[in-house]
Order: structure tokens, then C-alpha cells, then sequence
């Protein structure tokens, strides 16, 4: 465990002073409160209007929370290695799951506290404009976001195990992102109808993907509106209920989380450093 | 036991061999030196030790299996590497620090061990921002953490200056007092005698000698070309050179006096003309360039020579 928090520490001390923590949060909050002054002067922002304004940041959240995480991921190990550093590291005595769980932590603490702090300065000054009775699916909003953060930061530690170099792993990280976020929808859909008709495929389809699952959730959260929810969505809810699609979606976040971890500690304790 | 045994271990990376069959141990308080030209397997072979690298064979250092239980073996290894690499966003003191906490050592101890190798000065210094002899200095402090048992240091005189290498032998006779098991592996062939007690010499991956260290020196090892140009009086300087080094080679051409000798002699023999009253007005040097096969083939036939006749003594 020592050597997990001297790791997950370093992480987290190297994110403050490399400035990006208060760079993303900073982005986050002025995104939000943008979209709140939009919809303020639309006449919009209340009790419904914060609602609204949630909605509108889901999908700004599904795209630069993916993206944020996936770069700090790649760069976890694949900067280590092209430094030289990982070798030093490697030769002390840690092992690789405690060296990649340590910088897991420390990353995702650095990414969350941009989240929180980002999007719950946003929060403040939205309720400061006018009070508002809702706050509780913005705090969702803000918890689904650090869940989404969480399993794409496993991802993108997976493809810097696999990455020679910071470039390498970064342009990994943007083909993954581009992939998950922008093509998955479309492609997956189209191909699990190819391939199978069957219900059970349109599920796993929604079940592969963590931003959908993320989407899905935050939606149903929210206004499980078929129009919003989507063709994958209305599937989930139509065929295994809210409730059962819920739990299904949240297993499915741990695993998208819990699996590529695992997956990079037993392929980069199978390579030489 | 010894406290490291190394036992037919071989790296390949496909058809390529980097180490083949390599077999030796090494006691507490001991130090081996590690020969060998570049990409003789020397740093692969380290890699190995250190659990840095899957390898066919097997390696214990103090009876635990490196492949099995690396974690527990680095535990009582210090490794310095050929080019250590450190995060530059670090102070020295961020630096001794984290490796300190990863190791479970004192941090007073990181910083004693900072001060010892003089970077006391430049503990709040980033270490992107320190020279390449001083990186080297910070990652000797890193290697000495928490007393290692074993010490691995992969060239370190390479990139130090005179006194600092002056520095690396007083440390590595001072490990060596205190039972420190050290494996070195060097290019300075002339160090070897004075700071190892045996050596080991590889040539493409092959364990090409396995004995004393004494043997690097005298006739077998490789020898260095001093070019001395003098304000006359070569002959002379001549005599005086080959009194004090019978078997040295010694030439006169011009105002230049050439003296083939042993690497460790140089300084000798200039301390000597200095003493003589010659002047020196110009001074080259063409380092010991180490013909590992020769040397080791040299080495081995004197070894198994010196065997034979104490073998032959004995019956006597």
C-alpha cells in the first residue's frame, strides 16, 4: 500500500504543478456556465432550466471527459518509457500492479478534482443566479462524469502499455476517442444488426461501450425520454426495464474500468523494460 | 550459497542470442567486474539481474529466485544504470525523497545520502536543470538506499571525471569493507585490478572468462600509447621511463617520446620525467582500446598456465 500512495502522491503532485488539473476544470466551468447563461436568457434557467442545463452538459461532459482521460491514460506508462524513467521505477522493488494501480489513483484524484471542482463552481454560480431546487441531478451529472472518467482513464492505460512512445500513445488515445465517442453509435448498431437481429446483440452493444453506458444512464437519470435516449436506450428500457437496465449499466462501468487495468498490469508485467 | 548465483541463464530475442549459457555467483563482500565491448550482453545481463527482463535459467540473489520474486530481490538491490534517467520535473530533494518512500527508507537517510554525494547544495534544484555527472551522483545516492545487500552498477565511470572516478573506486572499496556484494560492469579496463576482486569477461554474449581479477593487468591487459614531446633529451627520458617500467615499450622519434604501457602506469610515468626534471611541452594520450577476444583467450591461456605449473609444483 506505501508504495501505491507514493505513486498515486507523485501523480497527483506532478498534475497541480503541470497546471493541465486547473486548466480542465477551469474549461469545465466556464463550458457550464456558458450554457447556463444561454438558457438564462432564453428565460429558461429554474428548477426545469437546471435540468435542461445538466442535459445540455451531458454531452459536452461525453466528449471532453472521454478525450481528457484518455490522454492522461496513454501518457501514463508510454511517458515513462520514453523518458527512461520506467526502468528506474522498474528496478526498485514494486511490482508492476502496485506501479500501475498507484498511478491510476493518482490520476483519476487529479481528473475528478477537475470534474468536481470545474463543474461545481459551475453549480455555485448557477444556484448564485437563482436558486434552484434540482441540484440533485446535477451532482449525478458531476458523479457519472468522474465514473466516465474512470473507465476511459483504465482504457487509455491499457494502450500506453502498448505504446513506445508519448506520440504514439496519443495519437492511440484520439483513434479511441474518435472510435467510442464520434463512430460507435452508427457502426455498432449497423453491425450488431448485421451480424444478428436478436435483442441480445443490441444490448451488448450498448454494454461495450462506456461512453454509451455513461449516456444511457445520464439520460434515464434525467427524462427517460425515448426521443433522448436514443435507438440503444429506448432498446435497454423497452426490453429489461429502468431498473434491471440501471444495474446492467453500472456493472458494466466496473467492469469497463476494473478489466483494462487488469489487462495492462498482466501485459506490461509480460514485456521487458 | 553465494548471495548471488547466476546459472545458465541466456536471453534470446528471436534467433538473435544477447546472452548465452552465462554461469557465475558472487559472495558478500566481493566484487566482480563485468568486461566486455559494446553489445557483448553486458547491460542485458544486468537487465536480468534486476528482474528488468524474462530470461531462460535461473538467478537467486540471496537464495530468492529473481523470475519468481523480483519485487522481494530488488528489495536488497541497488542498481545505478548506464544512463540513469530520473524525472526532470523533480527537485534532487523531490527525487531522494520519492525513492526513498518507494524503498520504505527513512527520508533522513535520503538526504544524508544527497549530502554524500555533494549535492547538498543543489537539493532544491530540478533535475533537468543539474549536469549529466551530477544526475549520476543523484541516481549513486538512489542506488545506496537503505544499504543494499547487492550493488549492480552498469558503467558508472562513464560520463565522470578523474576525481569523481577517484570518488567511485573509494566507494566501491568502502561498499566492499562493509560486505556489500558489488557487480560492475566497466570499460576501464585499468580500474579492474584495483577495485574488483574477480572478473567475468563476455564477448557476444558468451562467457568468454571467469576468474581473478588480477589477471586483467601485467602482459594481458591491454595497454594505453602516451605521446610525451619534450625540450630535448629523449634518450635519457627513455632510461629513465624503462627503470621504473621494464616492460614497457618506449620509442624516440623526434621531439616526441612514445611509451606503450599499462593504462593504470601513465600517470606514473609523467610523474616520473616531471620528477626528472624533463619539461613536457605537449601530452597526448591514446586510451587502452579492449580487444575482449584476445584479451580473454590471453587471459584464460595465462590462467590455465599458472594453473598447470602450480599443478605440476604441487606433484613436485
Amino acid at each position: 500500500m506505501r508504495v501505491i500512495l507514493t505513486i498515486a502522491r507523485k501523480e497527483v503532485r506532478d498534475a497541480v504543478r503541470g497546471r493541465w488539473l486547473l486548466a480542465f476544470a477551469a474549461t469545465f466551468a466556464v463550458i457550464a456556465i456558458a450554457l447556463a447563461l444561454v438558457q438564462a436568457r432564453a428565460g429558461d434557467l429554474g428548477s426545469q432550466g437546471f435540468n435542461r442545463t445538466t442535459a445540455g452538459l451531458i454531452n459536452l461532459c461525453l466528449l471532453l471527459v472521454p478525450l481528457l482521460a484518455l490522454v492522461l491514460g496513454t501518457g501514463a506508462i508510454a511517458g515513462e518509457r520514453e523518458r527512461g524513467t520506467l526502468r528506474t521505477l522498474m528496478a526498485q522493488p514494486l511490482s508492476v500492479a502496485e506501479l500501475l494501480i498507484g498511478k491510476w489513483i493518482g490520476l483519476a484524484i487529479a481528473v475528478w478534482t477537475a470534474i468536481v471542482l470545474g463543474f461545481g463552481v459551475a453549480g455555485l454560480v448557477m444556484t448564485l443566479v437563482q436558486p434552484l431546487t434540482d441540484v440533485g441531478h446535477y451532482a449525478l451529472f458531476i458523479l457519472l462524469s468522474a465514473v466516465l472518467a474512470s473507465a476511459m482513464l483504465s482504457l487509455g492505460m491499457l494502450v500506453s502499455v502498448f505504446s513506445e512512445g508519448r506520440v504514439k500513445a496519443l495519437a492511440g488515445a484520439i483513434v479511441l476517442w474518435f472510435v467510442l465517442v464520434l463512430l460507435y453509435d452508427v457502426g455498432a448498431i449497423g453491425l450488431a444488426m448485421t451480424v444478428s437481429s436478436s435483442g441480445r446483440a443490441l444490448l451488448l452493444v450498448v454494454l461495450g461501450n462506456p461512453v454509451e453506458a455513461v449516456r444511457i444512464l445520464a439520460v434515464l437519470s434525467l427524462e427517460p425520454d425515448l426521443q433522448v435516449l436514443g435507438p440503444l436506450g429506448a432498446y435497454v428500457t423497452e426490453e429489461v426495464g429502468i431498473r434491471t437496465g440501471t444495474w446492467l449499466l453500472i456493472g458494466a462501468l466496473v467492469v469497463w474500468t476494473v478489466a483494462p487495468l487488469a489487462a495492462a498490469i498482466q501485459a506490461l508485467g509480460e514485456r521487458d523494460s | 550459497m553465494a548471495f548471488l548465483t547466476v546459472s545458465g541463464v541466456s536471453k534470446r530475442y528471436g534467433d538473435f542470442t544477447a546472452l548465452d549459457d552465462v554461469s557465475f555467483d558472487l559472495e558478500r563482500g566481493q566484487v566482480l567486474a563485468l568486461l566486455g565491448a559494446n553489445g557483448a550482453g553486458k547491460s542485458t545481463l544486468i537487465k536480468c539481474l534486476v528482474g528488468l527482463m524474462r530470461f531462460e535459467g535461473e538467478i537467486t540473489v540471496d537464495g530468492v529466485s529473481v523470475a519468481r520474486h523480483g519485487r522481494q530481490t530488488r528489495n536488497v538491490i541497488g542498481y545505478l544504470a548506464q544512463n540513469p534517467a530520473l524525472h526532470p520535473d523533480l527537485t534532487v530533494e523531490e527525487t531522494s525523497a520519492f525513492y526513498a518512500d518507494l524503498r520504505g527508507v527513512p527520508r533522513s537517510q535520503a538526504r544524508d545520502l544527497v549530502a554524500y554525494v555533494n549535492l547538498a547544495e543543489h537539493a532544491g534544484q530540478l533535475v533537468g536543470a543539474l549536469s549529466g555527472g551530477m544526475r549520476q551522483r543523484l541516481a549513486l545516492a538512489i542506488a545506496l538506499l537503505g544499504d543494499p545487500s547487492l550493488l549492480i552498477f552498469d558503467e558508472p565511470a562513464a560520463g565522470l571525471d578523474i576525481a569523481a572516478r577517484l570518488e567511485l573506486r573509494a566507494l566501491l572499496h568502502e561498499q566492499r569493507e562493509r560486505g556489500t556484494a558489488v557487480l560492475l560492469s566497466t570499460h576501464w579496463l585499468e580500474d579492474v585490478p584495483y577495485v574488483a576482486d574477480r572478473a567475468l569477461v563476455l564477448e557476444h554474449g558468451r562467457q568468454r572468462f571467469l576468474g581473478p581479477a588480477d589477471a586483467m593487468s601485467g602482459p594481458a591487459g591491454a595497454r594505453a600509447r602516451l605521446y610525451l614531446r619534450l625540450a630535448g633529451e629523449q634518450l635519457r627520458a627513455g632510461n629513465v621511463v624503462r627503470s621504473m617500467l621494464p616492460e614497457a615499450e618506449i620509442e624516440a622519434s623526434g621531439d616526441w617520446l612514445v611509451v606503450l604501457c599499462h593504462p593504470a602506469e601513465k600517470a606514473r610515468v609523467v610523474e616520473a620525467l616531471v620528477h626528472a626534471h624533463f619539461t613536457i611541452l605537449d601530452l597526448r594520450v591514446e586510451e587502452a582500446t579492449m580487444d575482449i577476444a584476445l584479451l580473454a583467450d590471453s587471459v584464460a591461456d595465462n590462467t590455465e598456465a599458472a594453473a598447470a605449473a602450480e599443478g605440476a609444483a604441487s606433484c613436485a
